[in-house]
């Protein structure tokens, strides 16, 4: 059986619509990097850049004045800024999932949204590491968490979980914005030789590092690609495991769970997988890639939603489970009257519904398969989750030990702005990306079609089966013999 | 630039080549060393030293010459440098700074070093004795002087806040007339003329008015006035006053007497109505010997005194009752009758009061027990049990409490419990009858000129003497204050008043302690002391405060010796009586002696030995009770009571931004006062907290914001005074509720009023603490003596320590110092003087109501007050038991903020302080978030520029004045908490260091621990075993405040312990 082909007993279909050629395929992704760009995408950007704008002001007023202009307060210390840092983090999640582990496990549906959710991750990811920065007290010497040597001999605080989230974070970008470049090379070295203007010929060239698409720079990009995907997948796990740790190693109850790594990184891909198909259902109504993203894509997407759908409810369960069964006054006080029933109740019921009711819907294929409903839903479950951070920091924070510092809290338009204004960040960048740069991995996507065969038109010889699957699974190695 | 010589050379500079006499020799290898040997012994004199040069030959090392300079190229090009690099320097110029050595110091003056001055300063009917810490010549922070009996060394918060009212910017700075800036010269002339023309007349028409004085030198000033114009009258007027009690005292001995009560000796203290522990007179002294009468060292031989509150409104007494009954301030005066003649049917002898008590007693509404049962208690403890009554109760109810405390038995085993003193000045009227004369007198045009010393009438007189509208019928006012005040806006002259630090002065205290108050610093603005305006008034011989209080000061040094009369000081000599009428001399140079001593110490004479008791008048009594209207309030109508606030006093401290922002110990509420109604009356007048309502009494009516506060009577509302100014400064105008409009002649305590839900929106109220109950939380442990007794340990059964092993490996606590601090929570009153004393040593900065609001206020120590409602203790939802609990840093052996910071800018010290690296915190806020206590303060925004004193373009300068400089200032952005004043255990180590021994247990006192007037706080070496930080960290009843948590706080807290009357359960 031709990897590329779909298996019938398990209902699948063909990754690409039936009909699709080589030259289609290249031609929808690059067209439109070289053609004016459609009303649609100018009104996004400018209404993304505008945000962008309010970010930089809320920013510049933040330095000016002080963190006081959030409403962050005694004893919620850490409010929007946290929440925003981990919800955009996790968003940044599903990117390397996408790409890496699901290459790993030879999951060829991947190659329609693979290159969307690597560049939402580092997106995401920027977006991010914004907040660590800009929340603290002192911006201009943020740099002292970074082991930096100095004439007095003083290091960070090695035990610190912020220290480790920083490491882990700053290496989840790096490998990730270089995994996305690596298989960025042979679409750029496309739109490179597509091109007939000069300058376009010229940065493309620059960052296609001379890709002629000879066997042996596809032996090379392959091993490459293969070892990158090696060393994102266990950063996928680790880098949300080590942002729970910035609660989960502390005493406040709410925090100090040890549920919290697989529950964060299940929370994360979660709401990376909403924000992925959010952004999808856009880019493929406004630049009509129905050809390449398919009804399948988002159908799988969907099921990928309420399997982590699940998982975080599993975990939202054992968290109250434990506070009850741990007999811990001040674990019950948290999870089962604070949560539920005290003053930010309402965050709560955000939570609950948005990422364990609504994406009940997806046991069923009419909902599955229904673009507004799954529009609506993935905004829901982005909502959600930024609720459930929302709800783990502040409402543990509100009300934890001594009822004496116990306190309200309430955002500022500074934090709606600087909020708002990073989700105008980052479809700011967004948009260029998918205005500049070929936003469906064009080349990965050829390899999933027939016409990539080598074997193309010979159907189902079950006694070549071995044979044709080593060739088809390693060009890399066919190329090195 | 500095043109001093410079340093002399110690011997002329040796000939070339040569190395100084008598210096080392310097030798490379030991061959030449023998070779430096050899020549200095072969040629002694000769070239010695190092012999050989250090470079080796061909080496040029003589630097060229003025003739090569000009021939060698090399040379050549050195000038040519020179002299670029000097064409560009020729434009430079160093300023011309004159450097000022310390060098003609103030004696005893070390900079760096802070310097102590005792001094005195007068609160309400008694001075408290202070000493002062200065920095280089400025006041920074109030210590009360443990040597004066009013003190102890302690202070309360308003004390401690008058450091900072003496920097107010907004003090007035310049004599005005009509409001605009004169000088004092033409007020002078003016009011020479004017008190020249009342010359004729015996001044008829010249009138004073100030509050009643503790001064001997302001009495002397005043007889001296008299003296010059017998027909004047000086009025006085406090709105927050003890005329009652002073009546009382009147009618029950014959003679006005201060009297003062042996709290530490007795067993059952009685309250009617008086918060005796926070606002009523002598609060700090009070304090201090009740909770010495409940001081519990372990559970075997616990003993305690018992406290019975009956009162209004929760007050800090209040809360710290064995048994508080709620009831309207009206209601207390039948109450006493009541408790009278319950004890008199139980056998106490009250003779001819008897029948009065018996006709007035009406017990409704009051539980049969709080009647029997206390009586019986009273009665078994003979000799050792106190009745107090509050001042704004009537005249009669203090009489019946003198008396049936001096019936129960002043003297016993113990010593005497009712002490007599003479009052300080024998001729103060009733203040409300004075100022009601004044008022009239100026109604009817009597009055020509009026001078007001002190005081703010315009604000706060009864209402009802229309005194704002009188006083612009007098031609002629002059007015002294602090502040531009509203009265001062009114008056014809505003004069500036030099503050209790910057002048001379006296007083006496309640026990009769003469102290001086001594200046600290000179004016800062044109101020001028009351002592002075009279003096100028009287035409006094002593032309300055000082010449006026040593005369006064050298009359009670004589009185020392056993003199009585003094003429005046001829050479150095005085001719003086003694008892005998014997002439006796006075040497000038005992004099200066005794005053120099006096002046460092702080008191001239101390407390003096109690009058004789005067016997009681039991008829008088009875007649005075029977004098008393029966129904003081209507049927159907509320109750509004007026007291004075632990703040604002009675208005004086609207613009301290320290008492502005510290919260009230019952409401936690900020910047503002309240309408505190209890649960059940606002249901009934459908109020919801927060509300406005319309307070209507005797024709007038304000609105006030509503706070439901449990344990408030039913069907009465209290109101603090002080609030609603209107001209204190931009920091106390227009905040909180103005009484004063309800206040009248007959209703100075309480009055009947009409209370309406006022519609409109709700008032915004900020509150430190915002959570009431404690949550059945093991973070306060109670018992009460029995329970104690037979459960030692009570406080630990609670919460445990763990016994898991801490995360981290163990530091090594068992060398050196090891700081620990503990409190006393069954001693521990609420009073938040603590707090104050915080804010006034750690320069913690002011954030303003919002801030509050938002929940960013700064304290480093916070008082929680927590309501408990426990059926089996009597207390409910709407009457409940309050606790108090002081948190600050516990310092955390296994600290949780530790570990989370990613630059360790908190770590812990070798002596087991959990220390904050300001300059190291980059503000992530972690430590706070894991701080289970949430003791942690972020600098959010600059708080000390950026919002109080925005509009002032920062902190203004003489606030600045006041920090203190052993305190780093924080910047926005910064992490802060309380370090149990580590600058404090640095200098008391140093200062160990230099003499070359220990640091003394108990040298270290932290601010909150020195200010405590309860001594609930001790801060000592626990690595000492015989510190009493030692010894009290191992009192049975210790816990660590969530200790369970295994942080292992070096602060622990002594469980509140209680004493409640069986009987009463």
């Amino acid at each position: 059986m031709a990897y590329w082909e779909p298996i019938a007993e398990l209902d699948e279909a063909p990754l690409v619509l039936p009909g699709t050629t080589l030259h289609d395929v290249t031609n929808d992704i690059s067209i439109v990097s070289e053609q004016p760009a459609p009303r649609g995408w100018w009104i996004c950007f400018l209404l993304a850049a505008t945000f962008a704008g309010i970010f930089v002001l809320c920013v510049s007023y933040l330095f000016w004045r002080g963190v006081g202009v959030w409403g962050n307060t005694s004893p919620v210390y850490w409010a929007w800024d946290i929440t925003n840092f981990v919800w955009w983090v996790g968003i940044g999640h599903a990117g390397t999932l996408i790409s890496a582990i699901l290459f790993i496990f030879r999951q060829k549906w991947r190659t329609g949204i693979n290159r969307f959710a690597e560049a939402m991750t580092i997106f995401a990811v920027i977006c991010a590491l914004i907040f660590p920065g800009i929340h603290v007290g002192r911006p201009w010497v943020v740099y002292w968490m970074f082991p930096l040597p100095n004439q007095m001999n003083l290091w960070p605080n090695f035990k610190s979980p912020l220290l480790w989230d920083l490491f882990a974070v700053g290496t989840y970008f790096t490998v990730s914005l270089l995994f996305w470049y690596t298989g960025l090379i042979p679409d750029l070295a496309t739109l490179r030789d597509r091109s007939t203007n000069i300058w376009r010929q010229r940065v493309y060239g620059f960052f296609a590092l001379g890709w002629r698409g000879s066997n042996r720079h596809w032996q090379h990009y392959e091993r490459a690609y293969l070892i990158l995907a090696a060393i994102s997948t266990p950063l996928v796990l680790s880098v949300h495991s080590v942002v729970s740790m910035d609660f989960a190693t502390s005493v406040i109850p709410g925090w100090h769970t040890t549920i919290f790594p697989p529950y964060f990184v299940a929370g994360a891909v979660f709401s990376g997988f909403a924000m992925v198909e959010t952004v999808l259902l856009i880019a493929r109504t406004v630049f009509k890639l129905h050809r390449v993203v398919l009804m399948r894509h988002l159908e799988l997407m969907n099921k990928f939603l309420l399997l982590t759908s699940l998982l975080v409810g599993y975990a939202y369960g054992m968290e109250f489970f434990i506070a009850w069964y741990s007999g811990n006054q001040y674990e019950m006080a948290h999870f089962l009257v604070n949560r539920p029933t005290g003053p930010f109740w309402w965050a709560w019921v955000w939570m609950v519904s948005c990422n364990c009711l609504v994406p009940q819907i997806y046991w069923f294929r009419s909902m599955r398969t229904n673009i507004p409903v799954m529009f609506i839903a993935s905004i829901l479950i982005n909502i959600g989750m930024w609720f459930e951070r929302f709800v783990i920091i502040v409402l543990s924070l509100n009300r934890d030990f001594l009822p004496s510092a116990w306190g309200y809290y309430r955002p500022t338009i500074i934090d709606v702005g600087v909020f708002s204004g990073t989700i105008g960040v980052f479809f700011t960048f967004f948009l260029l990306f998918m205005r500049w740069l070929p936003m469906v991995a064009m080349a990965e996507v050829k390899g999933t079609m027939a016409a990539a065969d080598p074997h193309y038109g010979h159907k189902k010889h079950a006694e070549h089966d071995e044979h044709e699957h080593a060739h088809a699974l390693a060009p890399a190695a066919e190329g090195a013999e | 630039m500095s043109k001093r010589a410079p340093y002399p050379s110690p011997a002329p500079a040796p000939s070339k080549g040569e190395p100084w006499p008598g210096s080392p020799r310097y030798w490379r290898s030991l061959e030449e060393r023998a070779k430096l040997s050899a020549s200095s012994t072969e040629e002694a004199g000769g070239a010695s030293g190092i012999e050989s040069p250090e470079f080796p030959a061909g080496h040029t090392t003589t630097p060229p010459s003025d003739e090569s300079l000009v021939f060698s190229r090399r040379g050549l090009l050195g000038a040519m440098a020179a002299t670029f690099a000097l064409v560009g320097a020729e434009g430079c110029r160093r300023p011309v700074e004159k450097i000022v050595p310390y060098t003609r110091m103030p004696e005893d003056v070390i900079p760096g070093v802070p310097s102590h001055y005792a001094t005195v300063i007068a609160r309400r009917g008694d001075a408290a004795g202070l000493l002062v810490e200065c920095h280089e010549g400025r006041p920074t922070k109030i210590e009360g002087n443990p040597e004066h009996t009013s003190s102890y060394g302690a202070a309360d918060q308003v004390t401690q806040a008058t450091i900072l009212e003496l920097y107010d910017p907004e003090r007035s700075q310049t004599p005005r007339k009509g409001g605009a800036p004169a000088t004092w010269e033409a007020f002078e002339a003016e009011l020479a003329a004017k008190l020249a023309s009342f010359d004729k007349d015996q001044g008829t028409r010249l009138r004073l008015l100030m509050p009643p004085t503790l001064s001997p030198t302001v009495l002397r000033m005043r007889a001296a006035l008299a003296q010059r114009f017998p027909k004047a009258r000086v009025h006085t007027w406090a709105a927050v006053n003890d005329s009652a009690i002073r009546e009382g005292s009147r009618i029950a001995f014959g003679e006005p007497a201060s009297v003062l009560h042996a709290y530490e000796r007795a067993k059952i203290i009685v309250s009617l109505d008086s918060d005796f522990l926070q606002t009523e007179t002598s609060n700090v002294r009070s304090t201090k010997l009740f909770s010495n009468g409940r001081r519990l060292r372990s559970a075997r031989d616990a003993q305690m005194n018992r406290l019975y509150v009956v009162e209004p409104a929760l007050t800090t007494t209040g809360a710290n009752a064995d048994h508080r009954l709620r009831l309207p301030a009206s209601d207390v005066e039948r109450f006493a009758y009541a408790l009278a003649a319950e004890l008199g049917k139980q056998g106490l002898p009250l003779a001819d009061a008897a029948a009065s008590v018996q006709k007035r007693a009406n017990a409704d509404g009051i539980p049969a027990k709080w009647l029997t049962a206390v009586a019986r208690d009273l009665l078994a403890n003979k000799g050792r049990a106190v009745v107090i009554a509050g001042s704004r109760q009537p005249a009669a109810v203090h009489a019946l409490a003198l008396a049936l405390t001096n019936l129960l038995g002043t003297t016993s085993a113990v010593g005497q419990l009712q002490i007599f003193l003479p009052v300080a000045d024998p001729d103060e009227l009733d203040v409300v009858e004075d100022i009601k004369a004044l008022a009239d007198a100026m109604g009817t045009g009597r009055v020509e000129a009026l001078v007001i010393l002190g005081g703010n009438p315009v604000y706060d007189a009864p209402a009802d003497l229309g005194f704002k509208d009188k006083l612009a019928k007098v031609p002629f006012v002059v007015h002294s204050s602090l502040f531009v005040d509203e009265t001062s806006s009114l008056a014809t002259w505003h004069l500036p008043r030099a503050h209790e630090f910057e002048s001379w002065g006296d007083a006496r205290s309640v026990d009769s302690t003469v102290s001086i108050q001594q200046p600290l610093i000179a004016p800062l603005y044109a101020g001028r002391s009351d002592i002075e305006l009279l003096g100028f008034m009287a035409k006094a011989p002593e032309k300055s405060a000082y010449d006026a209080v040593r005369r006064t000061a050298l009359d009670f040094i004589a009185m020392m010796n056993g003199m009585q009369t003094c003429g005046p000081m001829v050479d150095g000599k005085a001719e003086c009586r003694d008892g005998n009428g014997n002439t006796v001399p006075l040497h000038e140079n005992d004099v200066e002696a005794q005053w120099g001593s006096g002046l460092s110490k702080g008191f001239l004479i101390r407390a003096r030995a109690p009058m004789k008791a005067p016997a009681l008048r039991l008829a008088e009594i009875a007649a005075a009770i029977e004098k008393r209207p029966t129904a003081v309030r209507p049927s159907g109508t509320m109750e509004v009571t007026f007291a004075a606030c632990p703040k604002m006093v009675d208005g004086r401290f609207a613009n301290n931004t320290w008492l502005q922002e510290a919260p009230d110990s019952v409401t936690k509420i900020v910047w503002d006062n309240a309408a505190i109604l209890s649960p059940a009356t606002a249901k009934a007048l459908g109020v919801a907290n927060k509300d406005m309502i319309t307070i209507a009494a005797g024709g007038r009516s304000i609105t006030a914001g509503a706070w439901i506060v449990p344990g408030q009577a039913d069907g009465s509302v209290a109101l603090t005074l002080g609030w609603g100014r209107t001209k204190a400064g931009r920091i106390g105008n227009g905040r909180g509720f103005d009484a004063y409009p309800l206040r009248t002649t007959d209703a100075l305590g309480f009055a009947a009023a009409q209370v309406s839900k006022a519609g409109g929106e709700a008032y915004f109220f900020a509150q430190t603490q915002e959570h009431n109950s404690a949550e059945h939380r093991p973070i306060i442990h109670e018992a009460t003596l029995a329970e104690y007794k037979s459960t030692p340990n009570f406080s630990e059964v609670d919460s445990p320590p763990p016994r898991s092993l801490p995360l981290w490996s163990q530091r090594d606590y068992s060398q050196g110092h090891q700081w620990g601090m503990t409190i006393d929570l069954t001693t521990c009153t609420g009073c938040s003087a603590c707090l104050v004393a915080c804010i006034a040593e750690n320069n913690v900065p002011v954030v303003g109501k919002l801030e509050v609001w938002r929940g960013r206020e700064m304290h480093w120590l916070r008082v929680d007050r927590y309501y408990i409602d426990d059926a089996k203790r009597g207390a409910s939802e709407d009457d409940p038991i309050v606790v108090h609990e002081p948190v600050m840093c516990v310092h955390c052996e296994e600290a949780p903020c530790e570990n989370v910071c990613p630059v360790n800018a908190t770590t812990h010290g070798p002596e087991g302080l959990n220390e904050m690296a300001y300059n190291r915190c980059i503000g992530t806020r972690y430590c706070a978030n894991n701080c289970p206590y949430k003791v942690r303060k972020f600098n959010y925004l600059n708080w000390h520029n950026d919002v109080v004193w925005k509009d002032t373009n920062g902190l203004p300068e003489t606030l600045q004045m006041q920090q203190n400089p052993n305190v780093t200032v924080r910047f926005r952005g910064v992490m802060e908490k309380c370090s149990y004043c580590i600058q404090r255990i640095q200098s008391a180590k140093i200062k160990a260091k230099r003499e070359y021994r220990e640091v003394h247990d108990g040298e270290i006192r932290t601010a909150c621990q020195q200010t405590c007037p309860a001594d609930a706080i001790v801060f000592g070496d626990l690595n000492d075993p015989k510190s009493l930080a030692t010894k009290w960290a191992r009192v049975d009843r210790r816990f660590g405040l969530l200790a369970e948590l295994g942080t292992r706080p070096r602060t622990t807290y002594l469980g509140k312990v209680r004493n409640p009357n069986p009987e009463m359960a």
